[in-house]
């Protein structure tokens, strides 16, 4: 088989970059999953859209991702609803640090265009009704902010690319991909030999074993973060409340349950993605603590995905200096999700050696090599 | 946390035989049981068993459920049981979460054999959710457990011998059995079990299936129809039937959910069930120390889940360290039980089944 680019990986981030690519008319796309449609972090993800981040790549990202996301439906002619909810986030602050970053963090996004504001816990409560407030000390709230659904986007972008003449192949590992003269020549799978010279890595939480095929070590590391769902009932919550310093998201989807996450500081890093009765009981706590209703609902299933994270908890959208043909989108630090239509959109413009639509300077990997990169986005759970 | 060394989920037979062989070897365990009394399935089966005297054979369910409980009782001091009790997670640490009472309780174990048996499949069809409209189990759950009559004019969908038994049970009780319906063109369970109805003037309408209900509030109504070599219906075939209960026994399927919640490897084999886990040939699973036993690795009767029981409680008790006095014996002794049960035309099937998952 021959390809003009392989693309490895067909989560959001690898069906955006394929749908992106063959919409500017790239022929003989093909893309690898080892996995099913929605089968790795994607499918395991929190589901939300936030466009409140503490730094100015994130918020452009977020925010242009967002305007596509309002026009996905038509944009991808999907025929069922993808499920774009915007009840906003509200993101919840309980020390007199996090009052300040957030005040900061705020002005940055109202710079950028991003309609966030800052509340007090009485005007959060309004929103929010049952909020414990003895623990809240201010919030910040963006109502274009949201929840989507991870399986309908990506079956669209999916589908939506498949149309444009894309070759997607499910449970089919990348084995190795073959360099010679500094030059991709091949791509070996389970079953094809492709040849090809473009590779996109957009392979999530295996990123870096995909970089290691090329000897390009990327410097990311993957780390199970877990989750739960609870019994459906009626609607009680519009936004996803979250909060970093109590380590929680918490969200009423549309058919009514609540999906909620933490991060486990100790985890180690690696692919191990089980759940944990260790998990159930702290993230009971913590949503009891701040969300005192939710105590009533059952568990109805937990799960765990991989975050893969970067050095300063930003993606990785770039080519890569010492290997032409070789791109990277990952990185994502557990928001690729949210990030794909702009992950889709930048890299397709640095394949083809477009003008990218925002400067993508700071999303490359060779920020990591001098050690004093800027900007650390500390807004993550 | 509480901590034991074993944990056995589910008390029917396998559960109960496998707490019986463990306790014996001198292996305490905890047996984890979700109904308010243990036994399992058996409870209800009110029909004698086939087979050979060592699973009881010519002996009711019930009363083989009995010597089972009875067994397990002798032991009070090694086997604690729990019922009322769900399991509601189960992790590769070996802890063990239930609900009991409204209460989350967490479990620290070294070794779990699941048992946890089968659930009745369902079918599609319109207004599929009336009231009036249960499954075989349910119904003899129903008659035989609580003395309550389904209805009085039933149908039957399904003739394996679950619903050639339950139609029979339900002829004992008075209970007018308008047919039975059976998509396949041949009836599926024992001929011994189908001519015991056709004598009493049943009729075993093969490729036929139901269609739909037709009620307000309760099932009044069912329209059935003829089916093609394909099961597709056959158009004009369609006749309406006065019911006011319908029995749905198309089979069963392995409970292993809390199989996949711990992550041991799974495979769908139609021959068994469903979704079944990769065993051994003492039946321990991908994940070391987690066993089953019973239906919950492929559906069979329950003379098997009794023997299974044995094997994983003999087993599991030597792996913890504990040998039973007699062990080369009875494990010999089981697995030619287990051979034996098999064997034959109607073993077939089981027999591939069973091949499919071996690691």
């Amino acid at each position: 088989m021959k390809a003009n680019i392989v693309i490895v990986g067909a989560g959001i981030s690898g069906v955006s970059i394929a749908y992106n690519l063959a919409k500017k008319g790239v022929k003989d796309i093909v893309v690898f999953d080892d996995n099913y449609l929605s089968g790795g972090a994607t499918g395991r993800c929190g589901a939300g859209i936030r466009q409140q981040w503490g730094t100015k790549n994130n918020c452009i990202l977020a925010k242009k991702s967002v305007e596509f996301f309002e026009i996905a439906q038509e944009e991808l002619q999907y025929p069922r609803d993808i499920e774009f909810k915007q009840e906003g986030y509200l993101v919840i602050a309980t020390t007199k640090e996090e009052d300040l970053q957030f005040v900061k963090n705020v002005k940055l996004q109202n710079s950028l265009g991003i309609p966030a504001v800052v509340l007090t816990p009485k005007e959060a409560a309004k929103i929010v009704p049952h909020l414990n407030l003895d623990i809240v000390t201010s919030a910040t709230f963006c109502p274009t902010d949201g929840h989507l659904n991870p399986f309908t986007v990506t079956d669209a972008y999916y589908l939506a690319a498949k149309r444009l003449g894309v070759k997607f192949f499910y449970q089919e590992k990348v084995l190795n991909i073959i360099v010679k003269d500094n030059k991709i020549i091949k791509v070996i799978t389970e079953n094809y030999e492709v040849i090809t010279n473009k590779v996109v890595n957009a392979a999530g939480g295996y990123s870096k074993e995909i970089g290691d095929m090329v000897g390009i070590d990327i410097p990311v590391y993957s780390e199970n973060h877990e989750i739960l769902v609870t019994e459906p009932i009626e609607k009680i919550q519009g936004p996803m409340v979250i909060s970093f310093s109590l380590n929680i998201y918490c969200q009423q989807v549309p058919h009514g349950s609540f999906i909620m996450g933490r991060s486990d500081p100790n985890m180690p890093q690696g692919y191990n993605v089980d759940a944990s009765w260790h998990f159930l009981d702290e993230m009971a706590k913590t949503a009891v603590n701040l969300l005192p209703p939710i105590g009533d609902l059952r568990v109805i299933r937990q799960w765990g995905g991989l975050y893969n994270l970067s050095p300063d908890r930003q993606p990785i959208i770039s080519d890569v200096k010492e290997l032409p043909g070789f791109y990277l989108a990952c990185g994502f630090s557990g928001h690729g999700f949210m990030f794909a239509p702009m992950t889709g959109l930048l890299l397709s413009e640095i394949i083809l050696g477009e003008k990218t639509t925002v400067d993508t300077t700071d999303l490359h990997i060779d920020r990591f090599k001098n050690s004093d990169f800027k900007d650390y986005e500390k807004s993550v759970v | 946390m509480k901590k034991i060394d074993l944990v056995i989920i589910g008390g029917g037979p396998a559960g109960l035989s496998a707490a019986k062989m463990a306790a014996e070897s001198g292996l305490s365990s905890l047996i984890i049981e979700r109904n308010f009394k243990i036994g399992g399935q058996l409870v209800k089966q009110t029909h004698m068993f086939f087979g050979s005297e060592k699973q009881y054979a010519k002996t009711r369910g019930i009363d083989i459920a009995k010597i089972l409980v009875n067994d397990v009782l002798k032991y009070s001091d090694m086997i604690e049981i729990m019922t009322g009790t769900t399991v509601v997670g189960l992790y590769k640490d070996k802890v063990v979460t239930l609900l009991k009472d409204e209460k989350y309780i967490k479990v620290k174990t070294k070794a779990i054999i699941i048992a946890t048996g089968a659930s009745e499949k369902v079918l599609a069809f319109e207004k599929n959710d009336l009231p009036g409209i249960y499954g075989a189990g349910a119904v003899q759950t129903l008659m035989n457990v609580h003395g309550v009559l389904p209805g009085h004019n039933v149908v039957m969908v399904g003739s394996g011998n679950i619903g050639l038994i339950v139609s029979y049970q339900l002829i004992q009780a008075g209970v007018n059995v308008l047919c039975v319906l059976e998509a396949s063109s041949e009836i599926g369970g024992y001929k011994v079990h189908a001519s015991k109805l056709k004598r009493l003037g049943v009729d075993i309408k093969t490729s036929h299936s139901i269609k739909k209900a037709i009620g307000k509030d309760y099932l009044e109504r069912i329209i059935i129809g003829k089916l093609d070599d394909k099961w597709e219906f056959i158009e004009g075939s369609e006749e309406e039937l006065i019911v006011d209960a319908l029995c749905i026994s198309v089979g069963l399927s392995p409970l292993s959910n809390l199989l996949s919640m711990i992550g041991t490897e799974m495979k769908y084999v139609s021959y068994l069930g469903g979704l079944v886990p990769l065993i051994d040939e003492n039946y321990e699973t991908s994940i070391e120390n987690v066993f089953v036993a019973g239906d919950v690795c492929g559906v069979e009767e329950a003379s098997s889940a009794i023997v299974e029981g044995y094997l994983t409680g003999l087993v599991v008790a030597k792996k913890l360290g504990y040998i039973h006095p007699n062990y080369d014996k009875l494990y010999l002794d089981f697995k030619a039980q287990l051979h034996n049960l098999r064997s034959g035309p109607f073993g077939e099937k089981l027999r591939r089944g069973l091949e499919e998952i071996m690691r």
